[in-house]
């Protein structure tokens, strides 16, 4: 397992190469000069130039990115040209705002989706089983903005249960801190609980089907053990890589509800940073998150070794 | 499984402390006080003292160093923390003492000389101890602003001299009459040296100065938290502190509001307004604001450039239709002229120059100037309601009265002040808000020295109109100065250089439990003044 990890590793840098190449190319495709973003409509001339040249803008693009490379290797990702603060600071202060938001919005997913999808599978063509997939339609296809908004309506303006925004603090409870969480992790939980919902129930349907399941049925073992014990976790594989998937998406920044609830997290720090064009901040913020997908994707692999032995990356194939 | 549950909730348990250990409250005492009052509350309820307000800004400051703030939402932390050396009073009507007890200006306009009160104290920050403020803080913050302010607020400064303790020589390069107007700015407030020095960078997110409140917190993207300064030198603040939070949808702002966890939402536009208006709990405060929205067009390339495709142009558009169309809800008042009515250069008198709604004169215009079939272009607007729906209601106008196709180009500010700036958009539609006086409008948008810039992005190049620029901004006399401009904007008006169609009003939805808070038309927020003190309703 340790080649394996050590493999991956070291596949991470090309993939990273090629990353921080092409986010370099396409910000600086877009139009729009950082300088004049930063100074606001009144700035003048005069000041835009000045500013241009200060941030270095006004070499060229190939030593930009000779001075970019350069300073990776130095491990200095550059400055922000917009909070004027190491982008590495940036991004590590927003981290665990965004790591606490995912992973609760991942467990409650998990906690709704996978049992209604279950259930879904051994109750197939039940009303429950309509019902749960309808929603699980619904909940994948829900514009989050959209959902967010009601949410707030709801329990915040209307029913005024939860607060509408923000992170809450420590220092007024843990009351405070668990209220602010509960709407945004709900929310962003909706579309990941439907897909663990659709995915389990066919990954389910596939393995109840199987003659294993039936003769341990034959054996007179209870339907409950059959189906969580057994059936669950041969049905895992492809819940787990959408898992990894989600929890990657989520890592990335929730973006839309980070903005909706002004969660202070990576999804914001980077629309703010491309709204302002803030370069530097741009290129360490998708290098971070093609760095947890690769991680995560490892952590995938790791975790399908650990359910079933039988695979192995080895060979290249499942050791069937 | 169980084992790997456990594992999980652990991790959340310790990120959730982790991240909530550096967290932002939001106050404990922010709920509506409209019902529910207890009996201590009562007990309490002639006292003005105490209590703290949270104030929603709708963007997230970046910085507040003064040299190097450039948004109005990063200026109204900044002035609540330090002060200026003058101010403008709460109308804007005039400039009044702050820091400066009085002024006076050499008779050539180039030396202002400056006592300054010797009552003023700093707040206690980690490279002081609230030391007394004199003329050498004043020199070095200005020599700073003039020398590093990104956004060249005292270019017209040459040094500054030191009197004794308490009184200064402004000395400008040339006489330049907005230097009082700029020293109002908060880019020009106050500070101490050892604080800028001591935190470099960092000093923009630790602020310290000689205002009515100290910052004690910044979390980023997500609030400022300041406390009450004891030691202010002016009249104290009823308030115990004042956070802003940042939040940047406009609609979660409003909800905020609705939900008591803000006192006061700002910006307030559109389907907001009207939430706040029905809701008997919230009051809605608005005045007009210093601001006019326009829409330019190119005088350098295109048909535009042709002076009778403006005017053919401005003619097939009836604005009184227009600005019912954008703004259903009464949040702004149409425009006539390039300066908001606010400002003392503004003369009504030049509002019937402007053309008027008359298609047929239009058709026969762009027939004249060799379009009688019309022609295809394009307009550029920043991706904001109000601008879409100004560029939607235009492109029919132009559609059906001289038969323009007008293709809408939405983009987000970066990509619309590039290209608007660089004279590469055919139109492009934005607005403006300053200080009261008109050389912040006039020689920002229609000076040939601020072609390349988006104030004058569409090439505005009249000789006679530089002169009168530049002659009024050597002159000291405000009624010279108004005169001079107004047959500025005469010629602006009579060149059809664009379409200035509404001056946009300051809205902002307060809570009940706000009092004493009143509104200025350039959007900043003041909390203790000599005008305004603002406190909560127990």
């Amino acid at each position: 397992m340790l080649k394996t990890i050590l493999r991956r590793i070291l596949q991470l840098i090309p993939i990273l190469f090629i990353v921080v190449t092409f986010i370099f190319i396409i910000t600086r495709m877009v139009p729009g000069d950082p300088a004049a973003v930063m100074l606001g409509p009144q700035a003048s001339v005069e000041s835009v130039q000045e500013l241009r040249e200060e941030l270095g803008l006004n070499k060229s693009v190939g030593e930009q990115y000779v001075n970019y490379l350069k300073g990776i290797m130095h491990g200095d990702f550059g400055k922000s040209y917009y909070y004027n603060e190491p982008v590495i600071k940036l991004i590590l202060e927003r981290f665990p705002n965004t790591l606490l938001l995912s992973i609760a919005s991942i467990i409650i997913a998990i906690l709704i989706g996978i049992p209604v999808g279950i259930i879904s599978a051994t109750k197939q063509y039940s009303i429950f089983d309509y019902m749960s997939m309808v929603l699980a339609l619904v909940g994948v296809s829900m514009p989050i903005f959209w959902l967010g908004l009601m949410m707030v309506l709801v329990f915040s303006v209307n029913l005024a249960w939860l607060p509408s925004i923000g992170m809450g603090s420590l220092e007024n409870g843990l009351w405070d801190v668990i209220s602010h969480l509960i709407l945004p992790s709900f929310c962003l939980a909706t579309i990941p609980a439907a897909t663990f919902a659709r995915i389990t129930r066919s990954s389910m349907l596939e393995i109840v089907k199987q003659d294993y399941i039936k003769a341990l049925r034959a054996k007179g073992l209870k339907e409950k053990a059959v189906t969580w014990k057994h059936a669950l976790k041969n049905a895992l594989p492809p819940i787990i890589t959408v898992l990894g998937l989600q929890m990657s998406g989520l890592l990335s920044g929730a973006i839309l509800t980070e903005t909706i609830f002004s969660w202070p997290g990576m999804g914001k720090l980077i629309v703010d940073a491309i709204g302002n064009r803030d370069y530097a901040l741009i290129q360490s913020a998708v290098l971070f998150i093609a760095i947890i997908y690769v991680f995560i994707n490892l952590l995938v692999d790791i975790t399908y070794l650990y359910i079933n032995p039988k695979v192995s990356y080895e060979t290249g194939n499942g050791g069937e | 499984m169980r084992k790997e549950f456990k594992w999980v909730s652990f991790v959340l348990v310790l990120v959730l402390v982790l991240s909530m250990l550096t967290g932002c409250g939001s106050k404990a005492d922010n709920n509506q006080t409209s019902s529910g009052s207890t009996a201590a509350n009562e007990a309490s309820q002639d006292s003005k003292e105490g209590g703290k307000l949270t104030i929603a800004l709708s963007a997230n400051p970046k910085t507040v160093d003064p040299v190097k703030y450039t948004g109005v939402y990063e200026g109204n932390i900044i002035s609540n923390v330090a002060d200026t050396m003058v101010r403008y009073k709460q109308d804007l009507s005039e400039i009044t003492p702050n820091i400066a007890s009085e002024w006076t200006v050499s008779e050539d306009g180039k030396v202002y000389t400056f006592k300054l009160r010797d009552d003023i104290y700093f707040q206690k920050g980690k490279f002081q101890d609230g030391r007394q403020m004199k003329a050498e803080d004043v020199k070095y913050s200005l020599e700073r602003s003039a020398k590093e302010s990104a956004m060249k607020r005292l270019s017209m400064l040459d040094k500054v001299e030191i009197v004794n303790d308490f009184e200064v020589k402004c000395y400008l390069k040339e006489a330049a009459a907005s230097f009082l107007t700029v020293l109002t700015d908060a880019g020009n407030a106050i500070v101490p040296k050892e604080e800028v020095e001591g935190w470099g960078d960092s000093f923009g997110f630790n602020l310290v100065g000689t205002g009515p409140f100290r910052i004690v917190d910044w979390k980023k993207d997500d609030c400022v938290v300041l406390e009450k300064n004891d030691k202010y030198w002016g009249e104290k603040p009823y308030l115990d502190g004042v956070t802003f939070k940042f939040i940047t949808d406009k609609n979660m702002m409003t909800n905020a509001l609705r939900t008591g966890e803000i006192d006061i939402a700002t910006d307030l536009t559109g389907e907001s307004v009207k939430l706040v208006k029905e809701d008997s709990k919230l009051v809605l405060k608005e005045v007009p604001g210093l601001q006019v929205s326009y829409f330019y067009m190119n005088m350098l390339e295109g048909p535009t450039k042709d002076k009778r495709v403006r005017e053919a142009i401005i003619r097939a558009i009836d604005i009184d239709q227009m600005i019912k169309g954008i703004y259903q809800y009464d949040e702004a008042k149409r425009a006539y002229l390039p300066l908001p009515p606010g400002s003392w250069g503004y003369d009504a008198s030049l509002e019937s120059l402007v053309p008027t709604y008359d298609p047929e004169k239009a058709k026969e215009l762009l027939k004249e100037a060799g379009y009688p079939d019309g022609f295809k272009t394009q307009i550029y607007v920043a991706d904001k309601p109000a601008r879409v729906k100004m560029a939607t209601i235009l492109q029919q106008y132009l559609k059906q009265n001289l038969n323009i196709d007008l293709e809408i180009k939405t983009a987000d500010w970066g990509t619309f002040s590039d290209i608007a700036s660089k004279g590469k958009a055919p139109f492009y539609g934005m607005s403006w808000s300053w200080y009261p006086d008109p050389y912040f409008f006039l020689n920002q948008m229609f000076h040939t020295s601020q072609i390349g810039s988006l104030g004058n992005g569409q090439g505005f190049n009249v000789p006679e109109v530089d002169k009168l620029l530049d002659e009024a901004l050597k002159e000291s006399d405000q009624s010279k100065r108004a005169e001079l401009y107004k047959q500025a904007l005469k010629f602006i008006v009579q060149e059809h250089a664009r379409v200035d169609y509404s001056n946009e009003k300051v809205v902002c939805g307060l809570t009940q439990r706000v009092q004493g808070f009143e509104l200025r038309a350039d959007s900043q927020i003041v909390i203790t003044s000599p005008d305004v003190n603002v406190w909560l309703k127990k």
